[in-house]
């Protein structure tokens, strides 16, 4: 089970995904019958959820979006789909029940399926 | 995309043929609730939050009966297609104004490699446009009789 913030982390990632899908996109959507125009309502959306992010994390996830585009990676098999680096078993030990695990290579946020 | 490809995204376990939910927010919960079954846990509220946020972007319901809700979280592993129906009809802010039926819901992972999203969602709405195929769609009452409805969709 994912933290709260872990939580917020991906479902924050999600969102921004749909806010670039809609501007790159809008087109191909539109094309196929869809409304993409409440794109101020999504920013909204964005904005009361970073209000529930810590701000350390946030200020973490922007800097990886700068860098990577996304800042929140999948874990298969104890590697970082991001970089592909092994990560701590450790990781999933109640140890870091409530954390945002990183990965120690790239600094991406972990999502553990 | 064929035909076969496309079924092979619907998963028959997951295909809801009397949708219960009046509301927006009632037949999205059911939805999801059935892919993640007793999973009360973070992927649920994941799926549930990025497709109510598809909603407020714009209506997935496009009129005549029948609405798409999709979007890409990294909650889904892999691209995945649900089909539902609600007899009663849902309150789903259709374009047109009209209850809505008919449910494709498409889940993808936020990276699709092989680029089987749009022509995904684009290959359903194009079957579901024929109208007569929608009213058999209204009357199957399991996952081979939708397969062998959508099978006869006309696509050009």
């Amino acid at each position: 089970m994912l933290s709260q913030q872990e939580t917020i982390l991906v479902a924050l990632q999600d969102l921004d995904l749909m806010l670039k899908e809609a501007a790159d996109r809008q087109d191909q959507f539109e094309k196929l019958g869809f409304d993409v125009s409440g794109v101020q309502e999504l920013r909204k959306a964005r904005s009361e959820l970073v209000e529930h992010l810590d701000k350390a994390n946030l200020q973490h996830y922007e800097r990886m979006v700068q860098r990577y585009g996304r800042a929140v990676m999948p874990v298969t098999g104890d590697v970082c789909l991001g970089c592909f680096s092994k990560l701590p078993t450790q990781y999933r030990s109640s140890l870091y029940e409530g954390k945002v695990r990183m990965c120690q290579s790239c600094g991406r946020m972990l999502y553990y399926p | 995309m064929k035909v076969e490809e496309l079924l092979g995204f619907f998963d028959r376990r997951l295909c809801i043929f009397d949708l219960k939910g009046r509301t927006k927010d009632e037949a999205l919960a059911e939805i999801v609730d059935r892919l993640a079954p007793g999973d009360k846990g973070s992927n649920r509220k994941i799926i549930l939050e990025m497709l109510r946020n598809r909603e407020a972007l714009g209506s997935t319901a496009v009129g005549k009966g029948v609405a798409f809700p999709h979007g890409r979280s990294l909650a889904v592993s892999r691209l995945m297609a649900i089909f539902a129906r609600s007899s009663r009809g849902v309150d789903f802010d259709s374009i047109d104004g009209e209850p809505t039926h008919l449910f494709f819901v498409l889940l993808a992972p936020p990276q699709d490699r092989a680029n089987q999203y749009l022509p995904a969602l684009g290959r359903i709405i194009e079957t579901v446009r024929d109208e007569a195929l929608r009213e058999r769609l209204m009357a199957v009452t399991d996952f081979d009789g939708f397969a062998a409805v959508m099978r006869e969709g006309k696509v050009s």
